[in-house]
């Protein structure tokens, strides 16, 4: 029973010692490798699905297993599943280091899980730099010109800063309620609301969190770091490590349900701020990694809306964009690093005629892509709505509508996008040969976008369950 | 009441390492003074829980532990640094931030 509470960690942890035993074989074996990664991986998922309504406390109460992290976990176990699925061809890192890269990918989940399960102050800060350290090494990986050593050096030290504002911030609130427990933070928040240093507490504790999800002051690592790693470990920060991010940012922000204005305000005008410079700055790019790395910078100022509602419906909305996000961002990202088959940087002008070159991967790009943009019937669009609705009953009209403008203003350069695939000419560009599973896998995903924007009953039920624990 | 015998000395004295570590960050270029300026931010967070711990909180290890972790998450944090700054050197024969700046747009 106990062991089950402790699943999906114990079995990632077991996977990282055989990928460790991995990384120590003499002999590369590249297609043996993978064929190992890609069971785990799918065992992991299984894992996660098993321990789905698993309930209850580890390690001194420091630990909360509930629905809202088993949701997160199998998330994230499904983001690790989908990153080794396009991972058969890791052009771009160096066959000896493909085990490294396996490894860190799985330290880097195991880290994210403990982070969407603490519920201490110091286990959410020592999970959190698991999960961030495994990525800093994970960027450098590729091999290139400098470049990748580049992205490295800033993403490594704007996230160390980050988590250094974010330590500065829970030591001021460890200073005025004496605890680091989130369960015994929450009652004592309420004297707080006067004094500054409270707000000032939060807001830098939240700044770890902000870093992942790139949000305004933390964001300038996204294009650098989106553009210089290789495009699976892009991928899968731009999927998982974004999930994990906003479940820890709703436990957090949570504490401040007591504040009322003055810490809403603040991130109010944080999600402005993020989505309109992502929207604008996107329209320029011409490299599809940068252009989608702004656009996650937009997507965080979406996310944080929902959350600065501090009422269920945000938070629902806010869950279930998480997972919606994942799968649509990893469509687009499969569909990059499927034409991209040497690892090359895509640029948006080599989708050109991508609808001749590949049904299939020009049906999926443009479903992605209007998912991320918001189109009905997709999730994306569900997902909008109903984070968009519940900040509208929250009475936050400005927000909405400055949130409806830049979704109209995303709309030119995710259409620029489709414009390059199904109406311009492709050229002398050849055309691209997808093997059996990833279109299985391209099948499925195209289900999941449209089935789950539909008909979204099912998972807002659960995410409804899920966030009753930690408001 | 003796100087260092209160709570809010130890305050300030955080808050200035934390100002020096911020300003370091923003103002140097070299990639050392950079992580000696993050490591000062650090530390501004370890004055802090331990002033709290001594003063305040009624848990007597609390505190202390918390600062424990994170020297030893620092560690950690300056190995992989500087490892990717050897790396980068490899490259760019340089550790000066602002000669790395082939990424832009």
């Amino acid at each position: 029973m106990n062991v089950l509470l402790f699943g999906p960690e114990l079995y990632f942890l077991g996977a990282a010692l055989i990928f460790f035993s991995l990384t120590l074989k003499r002999k590369v074996q590249v297609k043996a490798d993978y064929r190992i990664a890609l069971a785990l991986a799918a065992g992991g998922v299984a894992v996660s699905v098993l321990c789905l309504f698993q309930q209850g406390e580890l390690f001194f109460k420091a630990y909360k297993v509930d629905l809202f992290s088993q949701i997160f976990k199998f998330a994230l176990a499904l983001g690790f599943f989908l990153v080794i699925t396009i991972s058969h061809n890791l052009a771009q890192i160096e066959e000896r280091y493909h085990a490294e890269f396996y490894l860190f990918l799985t330290t880097t989940t195991i880290g994210m899980m403990m982070l969407v399960s603490a519920v201490e102050l110091l286990t959410i800060y020592v999970a959190l730099e698991l999960s961030s350290y495994s990525l800093y090494i994970l960027v450098p990986l590729r091999r290139g010109d400098g470049i990748d050593v580049e992205a490295g050096i800033k993403y490594l030290f704007i996230g160390a800063v980050s988590s250094g504002f974010m330590l500065f911030g829970l030591s001021y609130i460890f200073g005025a309620t004496h605890s680091t427990y989130l369960t015994e933070i929450m009652p004592k928040m309420a004297q707080l609301v006067q004094s500054p240093i409270g707000v000032l507490g939060l807001l830098f504790s939240l700044a770890g969190f902000f870093f992942k999800l790139s949000v305004f002051p933390f964001h300038f690592w996204a294009p650098d770091v989106y553009q210089g790693a290789a495009n699976q470990v892009t991928t899968f920060i731009a999927t998982a490590s974004k999930a994990a991010a906003v479940a820890v940012l709703l436990r957090l922000v949570a504490l401040g349900s007591s504040y009322g204005y003055n810490f809403t305000q603040v991130l109010v005008m944080l999600s402005i701020i993020s989505m309109t410079l992502g929207n604008l700055v996107a329209i320029v790019q011409k490299d599809f990694k940068r252009m989608l790395a702004y656009s996650s910078i937009a997507h965080a100022g979406v996310f944080l809306m929902g959350v600065l509602t501090i009422k269920e419906a945000g938070y629902i909305g806010a869950v279930y964009y998480a997972l919606a996000y994942l799968v649509m961002n990893f469509t687009v990202f499969m569909v990059l690093s499927e034409v991209a088959k040497d690892g090359r940087d895509l640029k948006i002008v080599e989708l050109a005629g991508l609808w001749k070159r590949s049904p299939i991967l020009g049906l999926s790009l443009i479903l992605g892509i209007f998912a991320l943009a918001g189109v009905p019937p997709s999730i994306g669009f569900t997902g909008k709505l109903l984070i968009f609705t519940s900040a509208m009953n929250q009475g936050y009209f400005w927000l909405v509508l400055i949130g409806a403008v830049n979704g109209t203003i995303s709309l030119y350069y995710y259409l620029r996008v489709v414009y390059a695939a199904f109406f311009m000419d492709p050229g002398d560009l050849p055309p691209v040969t997808v093997s059996f599973p990833t279109r299985l896998l391209n099948y499925a995903l195209v289900a999941i976008i449209i089935g789950f924007g539909v008909f979204p009953d099912q998972i807002v039920r659960l995410a409804q369950a899920a966030v009753k624990t930690v408001l | 009441m003796l100087l260092f015998n209160q709570l809010e000395t130890y305050l300030y004295l955080a808050i200035v390492l934390f100002a020096i570590g911020l300003y370091g960050v923003l103002a140097r270029r070299s990639l050392i003074a950079l992580l000696i300026s993050v490591e000062l931010i650090l530390n501004a967070a370890s004055i802090n829980f331990m002033a709290f711990n001594r003063f305040l909180a009624p848990h007597p290890a609390v505190g202390q532990i918390i600062t424990l972790f994170i020297m030893a998450v620092a560690a950690a944090e300056a190995a992989i640094a500087l490892s990717i700054i050897v790396a980068l050197y490899r490259k760019l024969k340089t550790i000066n931030i602002e000669q790395a700046t082939e990424l832009r747009g």
